[in-house]
């Protein structure tokens, strides 16, 4: 029986990848049909890969994500299209004949691995307000260096019927509970700042809300109804934290006065509805508005010095190819130990953490976690902790990372799997 | 005796009384798990201290460290009644009662603790201090202030707890508190000098000229050093120099000290306006040091007018030096050396020829060597080959290889100039020396003639700086060459002059010229410079052509990952910074 659905499997995904599909251009066809894409140490540009195979997608052709084949490789048509583009992107790819495929689909079977079927190209939006520095986030770096197509929106377009258009959404170092970080209290006064300030409560006025920080738990409430419907979202650093402090805190002022006009309501902590969130509970919140913290949430607490953590290192998890692609798919990389890096929130204590939520890595013997993952309704949500894994105590006012230095950036490649990872084509989970 | 020494040791072991072996025990153990990160174990190790000695500061120190980690600072509350109330005049005790009220939040409770500990210890500071200390950690700067201030009231010193209200001041911006309380702390402990210095250096642009001029008022060499060291900080050399100057006083050693203090502010600055202040402070120094000391720094100070490029400075300071019998060898030897550079700056090439001769006894053999190859160095630039050939002589170490290598080659000899830069080898010269010799050599090689006086001629303007000149020659030379045998490169340099010249019409002609499928060796070289021509005309999408053009047509070529990575910056994907 298992080979029996081995070999029509092959055999329909040879049929999905004809290569007579696509356009030749005689000069870079490549002398097999097919293009491997190998992930492990043979690759010499990781990022840039994700994009040789979105940009395959784009054009119409059908790839495959070999999970845990070599640290995740990708099967591409060996088209001329695909072959021109790995030249000139400097991605090693292996040219592979028919026999050679159906062998290593074989092996695929025999341990644990899976092909999965990649069908469409994702359409990607970042959340980011019109003024953020183009390189200040981490997946806005990683999406154009690896070449893959975005759109940037921020709280009108969320809040209009357009957030619905996009497969996936990014949120990164956003403040949802509106109180601009906490960066009044070290920054009062910069230009930025105020620009950052002089924008939200613009925009918030602008839809009629009456503070910034009830403008943004509606933006919350949008895209948690976005994810319900089926959409990808993936946060990192303070974005995951601040979601779902928003979410849980409808009707409870956790806000300080400089941001709504009133002080926090003492007993927020207390009367946080923690089923509106997607991946925390019973956080203590802090409740000073001098203290640059939002909550225990939080394990490393980067800008308070009596509670700041050192960096370690995180690990991966493995998971089941076969009955746990999802969570396989989120964790493909060439290493399996990361060093850790800052973000105003760092990781996530386990403490805070509901039952229903997959850990994908952790931080072995503390007491947090650093990538999770989790459903809600018809979509899924990730949630990566830290700012950018390529500068690890990454400050306001640093240069930005330059990813043609980290082309093989572990902690990178966490991010650009969670932008495939939508590209899969959806099958009955097992878990 | 030192056997004896260690054969006692067990037995004071022994001696001691029990229970005090089992406390050290214990505090060993405590402190072995804080090591290893264990902060939960450490902190009940110390309190089992704690238990039988309820005032001991180390104990209680390490209990305070082990629970910060933990976010339990709270429960420093009841170690701390524990501490008080068995030594209640122990300073160290009331520090940490401090702070342990204070991450409680109980600012009434830090201000009783600390008037009660100023009463035990009313001459010090450190209960206010501290006091103020535990409320900024609340981010309460007016309690801070206020604790700072009742100090100073208590104390009756008007200059008590200066650097603390300083440093406040600094931090809500009231500049000018903040440069008075520095004043006053500086002249009590002039150790805070530096501290002062560093943090009134990051006062404002706009708030600067106010307190250069509150610091004017003042008349006394504190004043002046901390005035010239802020100007230092504040990319004023020169300012600093003389406002210094005017109030150095008569004691030498506190001259010395205050012109050290400013030497040492700017000693690593690199402008010229920086030099100069260097060169005036070392003049300065030598003026006031021993015999012995001062040749010594007027050596540094002609040395750093001539890097300001005031020669008359230079010369000042360096012609006695360099004629003085009476100061050391290696001085006597550096000055003229010094001079001879000077004369050289100034052009006067016979002049610094003669004086080398005249000081070749007292000078190293190398450096008088290298010193040489200078002036010959500098005929080349004058264009004067003969006189530069003369100058090198007979000198066969690579450096006067390499240097032979250029005249012969802007005599238009290839066949000997390539023959002395491959004897000359990689070492001759500093990094960019070997690798300029590395591209003439690639560009000697592929040439087909022994001697091309064209190009000798082309490449000494270019070395006499008349680029434009030097691009015209290349190009005339370049026509009569075939691409893959000297056309193609020459064309590829001669593009780059008009590149860097700002012609990029011409740049472009010449770069296509270059970029020829016969030259394989040049070709990628060529679009790899046209497409960066490109980029910087706001022209990327003929970049990219060419980019992608280069990688693909040319996989094997060494530039190819300079070429991906233009390619990135044309498409946007990479930072600009």
């Amino acid at each position: 029986m298992r080979r029996r659905e081995f070999l029509s499997r092959a055999a329909s995904g040879l049929v999905a990848l004809s290569p007579a599909r696509s356009l030749p251009l005689p000069r870079f066809r490549s002398a097999a049909p097919w293009l491997l894409v190998p992930m492990d140490d043979a690759q010499t540009d990781h990022l840039k890969a994700y994009g040789l195979t979105y940009r395959a997608l784009k054009r119409g052709v059908r790839a495959e994500w070999f999970l845990n084949y070599r640290s995740g490789s990708f099967l591409l048509p060996g088209d001329s299209a695909s072959a021109r583009d790995a030249a000139l992107a400097g991605i090693s790819v292996e040219p592979l004949d028919d026999g050679q495929l159906v062998e290593l689909r074989g092996s695929l079977e025999g341990g644990n691995m899976d092909a999965v079927p990649l069908e469409k190209p994702p359409k990607v939006a970042v959340y980011a307000p019109p003024n953020a520095p183009p390189w200040d986030d981490a997946v806005t770096m990683a999406l154009n260096y690896a070449g893959i197509d975005f759109e940037k929106i921020w709280d009108a377009e969320v809040l209009a019927p357009k957030l619905k258009t996009y497969d996936w959404l990014h949120l990164h170092h956003e403040d949802f509970t509106g109180q601009y970080s906490k960066f009044f209290l070290n920054y009062a006064g910069a230009p930025w700042l105020v620009d950052m300030v002089e924008r939200n409560r613009s925009m918030a006025r602008s839809l009629g809300y009456t503070s910034v920080p009830a403008e943004k738990r509606a933006v919350a409430g949008a895209i948690a109804g976005f994810v319900e419907q089926g959409g990808f979202l993936f946060a990192m650093c303070t974005a995951t934290e601040t979601l779902d402090l928003a979410l849980a805190s409808d009707g409870v002022d956790i806000a300080a006065s400089y941001a709504d006009g009133d002080p926090m309501d003492p007993n927020a902590t207390s009367r946080m509805r923690w089923d509106r969130a997607f991946a925390f509970r019973n956080a203590q919140l802090e409740l000073s508005p001098t203290v640059p913290v939002y909550s225990d949430i939080d394990g490393h607490q980067v800008n308070s010095p009596d509670r700041r953590q050192p960096l370690g290192s995180f690990s991966l998890f493995n998971f089941s190819a076969k009955i746990d692609p999802v969570a396989t798919m989120l964790v493909q990389n060439h290493r399996r130990v990361i060093p850790d890096f800052y973000g105003l929130t760092t990781s996530f204590n386990r403490k805070t953490l509901r039952p229903s939520v997959t850990v994908l890595a952790e931080e072995p013997g503390a007491p947090w976690v650093k990538y999770i993952h989790g459903e809600r309704g018809q979509g899924t949500w990730t949630f990566f902790g830290g700012h950018d894994p390529e500068d690890p105590q990454h400050q306001i006012g640093d240069a930005p990372t330059d990813l043609s230095l980290h082309p093989h950036s572990p902690g990178y490649r966490l991010i650009l799997n969670n932008v495939l990872f939508p590209a899969a084509k959806k099958k009955e989970l097992k878990t | 005796m030192l056997r004896l020494f260690h054969s006692a040791l067990p037995l004071v072991g022994l001696l001691l009384p029990g229970s005090l072996l089992g406390q050290q025990a214990a505090m060993t153990r405590a402190f072995d798990l804080e090591r290893r990160g264990d902060y939960a174990a450490a902190a009940e190790a110390y309190r089992t201290v704690l238990a039988t000695r309820p005032a001991d500061v180390p104990a209680l120190l390490g209990l305070e460290r082990a629970l910060v980690p933990l976010n339990r600072s709270t429960e420093m509350l009841a170690a701390v009644r524990a501490a008080l109330a068995a030594a209640p005049s122990t300073s160290a005790i009331y520090g940490l009662a401090l702070r342990a009220w204070a991450a409680e939040g109980q600012p009434d409770s830090v201000r009783s603790t600390a008037e009660r500990w100023a009463r035990i210890a009313p001459t010090e500071e450190t209960p206010y201090r501290e006091w103020g200390s535990a409320e900024l950690g609340r981010q309460d700067r007016a309690a801070a202030r206020a604790a700072y201030l009742q100090g100073r009231n208590r104390l009756g010193r008007p200059d008590a707890l200066a650097a603390e209200i300083a440093q406040l001041a600094l931090a809500e911006g009231d500049y000018e508190t903040a440069l008075r309380e520095w004043l006053l702390a500086v002249r009590r402990l002039p150790g805070y000098r530096g501290t002062a210095v560093a943090t009134l250096a990051q006062t404002p642009d706009a708030a600067r000229a106010n307190l250069l001029k509150l610091l004017s008022r003042e008349a006394d060499l504190t004043s002046r050093r901390l005035e010239a060291e802020l100007r230092a900080r504040w990319g004023d050399p020169l300012g600093a120099y003389r406002a210094l100057s005017l109030g150095l006083p008569s004691d030498q050693p506190q001259a010395i000290a205050a012109l050290r203090g400013l030497l040492d502010q700017i000693r690593l600055l690199r402008t010229p306006a920086a030099r100069q202040a260097q060169a005036r402070v070392l003049e300065a120094l030598a003026e006031r040091s021993p015999a012995a000391q001062a040749s010594r720094l007027r050596l540094e100070a002609g040395q750093a007018y001539s890097a300001a490029g005031d020669r008359e400075g230079a010369r000042r300071m360096l012609a006695g030096l360099a004629d003085d019998r009476s100061v050391a060898g290696s001085v006597a030897s550096d000055a003229a050396t010094s001079l001879v550079d000077v004369l050289i700056a100034e052009g006067k090439l016979d002049e610094a020829g003669q004086r080398l001769s005249e000081r070749r006894s007292g000078m190293a053999a190398d450096n008088h060597d290298a010193v040489r190859r200078r002036i010959a160095a500098a005929w080349i630039r004058q264009g004067d080959l003969a006189k530069a050939e003369a100058a090198v002589g007979a000198d066969s170490s690579v450096d006067g290889l390499a240097l032979s290598g250029r005249i012969r080659l802007y005599r238009g000899d290839i066949a000997g100039a390539v023959q002395r830069f491959k004897a000359a080898g990689p070492y001759a010269g500093d990094r960019a020396d070997a690798t300029r010799r590395t591209a003439l050599l690639a560009l000697l090689q592929p040439l087909g003639g022994d001697t091309l006086p064209g190009l000798g001629k082309a490449l000494l303007q270019l070395e006499q700086g008349d680029t434009a000149a030097a691009a015209a020659g290349l190009e005339r030379v370049a026509a009569d060459l075939p691409p893959p045998q000297g056309g193609a490169e020459l064309h590829l340099l001669a593009g780059r002059l008009a590149a860097s010249s700002g012609k990029p019409a011409e740049a472009e002609r010449l770069f296509r010229a270059a970029a020829v499928k016969e030259a394989r060796a040049t070709a990628p070289a060529a679009e790899l410079a046209l497409a960066e021509l490109f980029l910087g005309s706001q022209r990327s999408q003929e970049a990219v052509e060419l980019l992608e053009h280069l990688i693909l047509t040319y996989p094997e070529s060494a530039l190819v990952p300079q070429a991906r990575r233009k390619l990135d910056e044309a498409r946007g994907a990479v930072p600009k910074t």
